[in-house]
C-alpha cells in the first residue's frame, strides 16, 4: 500500500513551518511585546506605582516631550546627511574597486576594514581624530595656521564630527553593494557606447547609473533603516552631549529604558521609531516598485 | 577479587573526588575598570588561599558608574544568577533596593550587624542602609580632593589655595609664568557623566545650600546660580580648559600625570597612579589638600566610593556574603590603601602607619570623607543625575546660559523631587 503523498501546498507549508516559527519567536513575539509594554504603565524605577494599563498615555507624553521630538530631529538630521553622504562616498569607493587592478583582494580587503569594525570603535577612534588637544584633526588645522576648534563641545561642530564618522563607516558596506551591482553591468554595454563615441560621463549617466539603481534602492533601504537607529558612534563619541544636544531617539530610548527603568515610556519611543522605520522602507518600496514597472514598460 | 579491590578503590576514589567537587564553590564579582580590578584580583587570591574551596572570577565591566549600571540593569532585569557579588556607587543602594537586586545582609549578619556597622564610617553605614535593611557593606570611601602641583606652587611661592578665587590667581601666576600651552590651570569632570554631579553640588554645598531640602527640589535659591558662576569666571580666565565640556572623570588623572595639569578636583584613587604608574611625570610633586571654598563659605565635599552587594539571583549568597564580610574588613581596607591608595572604611585604618607611609596625605584627609556630603537619595537617581549632568555640561560647554540650564534642570527634577 502505498502512502498517501502529501498535496503540493501541504508539503509546502509544512517546510515554511520551522522558519515561520522561528520568524515568530524572534521577531514578531518581542515586537508584539514591545507594543503590549508601550500601552502599559512599568515604570522599574519606582515600582511601587505598579504595572497598569495605561492605553496611550505613553503615546501623548511622547508628544508633549520636548526631548523626544530634539532627538528625533537630530536623528533626521543623520539621516539627511549621512545617507546622500554615504552614497556618494560609497559609489566612488565603488567605481575606484571596480578599475581593473592586477591584485584585486587589497582593494577589496581595504573596502571591508571599516565595515567590520565594530561600530563602537570607530566612534572612539574619531573621538580620538575629533579631540580638541590631541586629536589629529586640530593638528592639521594647527599647521595649516587655524585656530583649533572644540569639535565635541559645540552642537554644530559635534554634529558634523558625528556625520563624518557615521560617513566614513557606513561608506564600505555602501561600496561593497554597489561594486556588487558594477559587476553585474555587462562589457558589451560599454563597448557598444564606446564604438557609437559616447565619451567617460556619458557612459557613466547613461549606463552605470541606471543600470545599478536596483542595488543603490537596496543600499539606500539598508542605510537609512541604519541612519534612523543611528546610536553607537554618538554615544561612543559625545554621549550626546553637549547637554542632549546629539542625542539620538535610540540614545533616548536606551537612557529610558537602561538608566531610567521606565520600560513603559521607553517601549513606546521604540515603538515610535518602528513607526518611523516602516513609513521610510515603505516609502522606498514603493518608489521601487513604481520606477521597476516603469522600467517594464519602456 | 584483585579486580573487585582496584574497583572499590576506584569508587571510593571517585566519591572523594565527587564530594570535592561538590563543595567547590566558583564566586564571580563584577567590578568597573576604574576600581582598580588587578587590585580585587590580589585580594580574591588571597581570599582563595585561605579557602581552598571558593574560586573567584573577577568580571570588569565599564569605566563610568553609569556605563557599569546600564549592564548590570540588562543583567538583573533579566533576573539572571550569573553575578555573585556586585560592586556598586554609592549613588545606588536606594535604587538597589527599589528593584529589589541586592540580597539584604541583615539575616546573615544576625547579631553581628549591630557590633559591626558602628565600626565603619558613619557615612557608610547610612548609606547602605535603605527603610531599615542593610543592602550593601561598603568596600572603599572616596570624596574629591584638591590635587596640586607641589613644585610649581614652591616655585612660584604660593601657598596651598584655601579659596576659589585665591587658586585662580595662583592658576594665572603660575601659568603665564611657565609658558606652557599645554599647562592647564583646574580641571574637574564636565562631560555629561555621573562626576558632573559633583562639579555642580561641591560649589552648591560650599554656598550653603543644597539640591533637595527636606526631600523636596530647593534650586530657587540665589546659591543655585553660585556654581555657574564659578566655573563661568574660571573659564572667562582661562584657568578652565577650553574642552572641560568633554572631560570625564580619569582624564583629570591623566592629564595631571602627564604633567599638564595644576590643580584638579578628583577623587583619592588618582594618588597611588601619579606616583607610582611607570609614565607618570609627577612622581613626589603632587600635593592634596582640601577642596577650596568662597570666601568666607566652607569647603565642602562629594561622598563617593563603593558598596559590595550580594545580587538577589545569586546560587551562592552564603558564600557570597561569606566573602563580602572578608573584602569588607580592615584588613582588605589596609591592603587597599596601600595597593590602591583606595580610602579606609574604618577610621581606625588611616592611622595605620604602614597606609600612612604609602599615603601621607591620609593623615588629614579622615575629616574631610568625614564631611563629605551625599548627592540625593532617590530610587529615580539616573534621571536626577541626568538632569543634573547634562545642563551642567552643556553650560559648560557654553551651549546654555546660567538660566537656561538653571530652568532646564529644575523642569526636569521637579516632576521627581516633589
Amino acid at each position: 500500500m502505498r502512502r498517501k503523498d502529501l498535496s503540493e501546498p501541504a508539503l509546502g507549508a509544512l517546510l515554511l513551518l520551522p522558519a515561520a516559527l522561528l520568524l515568530l519567536a524572534i521577531v514578531v513575539y518581542p515586537i508584539a511585546t514591545l507594543f503590549w509594554t508601550s500601552l502599559h504603565a512599568v515604570d522599574n524605577a519606582n515600582p511601587a506605582a505598579g504595572e497598569h494599563w495605561a492605553g496611550v498615555e505613553n503615546y501623548t507624553r511622547a508628544f508633549d516631550d520636548g526631548r523626544f521630538w530634539h532627538s528625533t530631529l537630530q536623528t533626521a538630521i543623520y539621516i539627511a546627511v549621512t545617507v546622500p553622504g554615504a552614497l556618494v562616498v560609497g559609489l566612488g569607493l565603488a567605481l575606484l574597486a571596480n578599475r581593473p587592478f592586477r591584485v584585486k583582494w587589497p582593494v577589496r580587503l581595504s573596502l571591508l576594514l571599516p565595515w567590520a569594525l565594530p561600530l563602537v570603535f570607530a566612534g572612539l577612534i574619531f573621538r580620538w581624530f575629533f579631540e580638541y588637544n590631541t586629536g589629529v584633526v586640530n593638528d592639521v588645522l594647527g599647521r595649516l595656521g587655524a585656530e583649533p576648534l572644540q569639535w565635541l563641545s559645540s552642537p554644530t561642530l559635534a554634529t558634523a564630527a558625528v556625520c563624518i564618522a557615521i560617513v566614513w563607516k557606513a561608506s564600505s558596506f555602501m561600496a561593497l553593494m554597489l561594486l556588487a551591482g558594477l559587476q553585474t553591468i555587462p562589457k558589451s554595454l560599454y563597448e557598444a557606447a564606446e564604438v557609437d563615441g559616447a565619451s567617460k560621463w556619458q557612459q557613466f549617466r547613461e549606463i552605470t547609473l541606471p543600470m545599478l539603481r536596483p542595488a543603490i534602492f537596496v543600499a539606500l533601504i539598508f542605510r537609512t533603516i541604519t541612519a534612523i537607529q543611528t546610536f553607537d558612534i554618538p554615544y561612543a563619541m559625545t554621549g550626546g552631549g553637549p547637554g542632549d544636544a546629539t542625542e539620538t531617539l535610540a540614545m533616548y530610548i536606551h537612557k529610558t529604558t537602561l538608566d531610567f527603568l521606565d520600560f513603559g515610556y521607553g517601549s513606546a519611543l521604540a515603538a515610535l521609531m518602528f513607526v518611523f522605520s516602516m513609513v521610510a522602507t515603505s516609502g522606498y518600496l514603493r518608489y521601487t516598485r513604481r520606477s521597476v514597472g516603469r522600467g517594464a514598460d519602456a | 577479587m584483585q579486580l573487585i579491590k582496584a574497583l572499590a578503590v576506584a569508587t571510593l576514589a571517585m566519591a572523594i573526588a565527587g564530594s570535592a567537587w561538590a563543595q567547590q564553590t566558583t564566586l564571580r564579582i563584577f567590578t568597573g575598570g576604574q576600581q582598580r580590578p588587578d587590585v580585587m584580583r590580589k585580594i580574591a587570591d588571597e581570599y582563595t588561599k585561605r579557602n581552598p574551596n571558593v574560586k573567584v572570577d573577577v568580571e570588569v565591566g565599564g569605566a563610568t558608574s553609569e556605563a557599569q549600571q546600564q549592564y548590570l540593569s540588562t543583567v538583573l532585569s533579566s533576573k539572571d544568577s550569573v553575578l555573585d557579588v556586585v560592586l556598586i556607587d554609592v549613588i545606588r543602594p536606594a535604587q538597589w533596593a527599589a528593584q529589589g537586586w541586592a540580597e539584604p545582609l541583615d539575616g546573615y549578619l544576625g547579631a553581628d550587624k549591630a557590633k559591626l556597622l558602628p565600626t565603619y564610617l558613619k557615612a557608610y553605614a547610612d548609606a547602605n542602609q535603605v527603610g531599615g535593611k542593610l543592602i550593601a557593606l561598603p568596600y572603599f570611601a572616596d570624596s574629591q580632593f584638591l590635587y596640586y602641583r607641589k613644585d610649581l606652587l614652591e616655585k612660584y611661592k604660593r601657598p596651598v589655595p584655601k579659596t576659589w578665587d585665591e587658586m585662580m590667581e595662583t592658576a594665572k601666576i603660575v601659568m603665564d609664568g611657565e609658558k606652557n600651552p599645554q599647562l592647564q590651570g583646574f580641571s574637574t569632570a564636565g562631560s555629561p557623566i555621573e562626576g558632573t554631579v559633583c562639579t555642580y553640588l561641591v560649589p552648591l554645598w560650599g554656598a550653603g545650600s543644597d539640591l533637595t531640602k527636606d526631600g523636596k527640589l530647593n534650586l530657587d535659591t540665589p546659591q543655585a546660580r553660585e556654581p555657574f558662576q564659578l566655573y563661568g569666571r574660571m573659564k572667562q580666565t582661562g584657568v578652565l580648559p577650553k574642552n572641560i565640556a568633554e572631560i570625564p572623570t580619569d582624564r583629570i588623572r591623566i592629564d595631571m600625570q602627564a604633567g599638564n595639569l595644576l590643580f584638579g578636583m578628583t577623587w583619592g584613587y588618582v594618588w597611588n597612579r601619579l606616583e607610582n604608574d611607570a609614565d607618570s611625570k609627577v612622581k613626589g610633586k603632587i600635593g592634596v589638600a582640601q577642596l577650596p571654598h568662597d570666601q568666607g563659605g566652607k569647603s565642602a565635599t562629594c561622598i563617593g566610593g563603593w558598596q559590595l552587594a550580594v545580587s538577589a539571583y545569586s546560587k551562592n549568597k552564603a558564600e557570597a556574603v561569606k566573602f563580602v564580610r572578608y573584602l569588607s574588613s580592615p584588613e582588605v581596607s589596609k591592603m587597599q590603601a596601600i595597593m590602591a591608595s583606595h580610602m579606609p572604611v574604618f577610621p581606625s585604618v588611616y592611622k595605620d602607619p604602614e597606609v600612612l607611609k604609602a599615603n601621607p596625605w591620609f593623615a588629614d584627609a579622615l575629616p574631610v570623607v568625614e564631611g563629605a556630603k551625599s548627592r540625593p537619595v532617590s530610587a529615580q537617581y539616573p534621571q536626577v543625575s541626568d538632569a543634573v549632568r547634562s545642563n551642567m555640561n552643556a553650560y559648560l560647554a557654553g551651549t546654555k546660559t546660567t538660566d537656561a540650564a538653571l530652568a532646564d534642570m529644575k523642569s526636569r527634577l521637579a516632576p521627581i523631587l516633589r
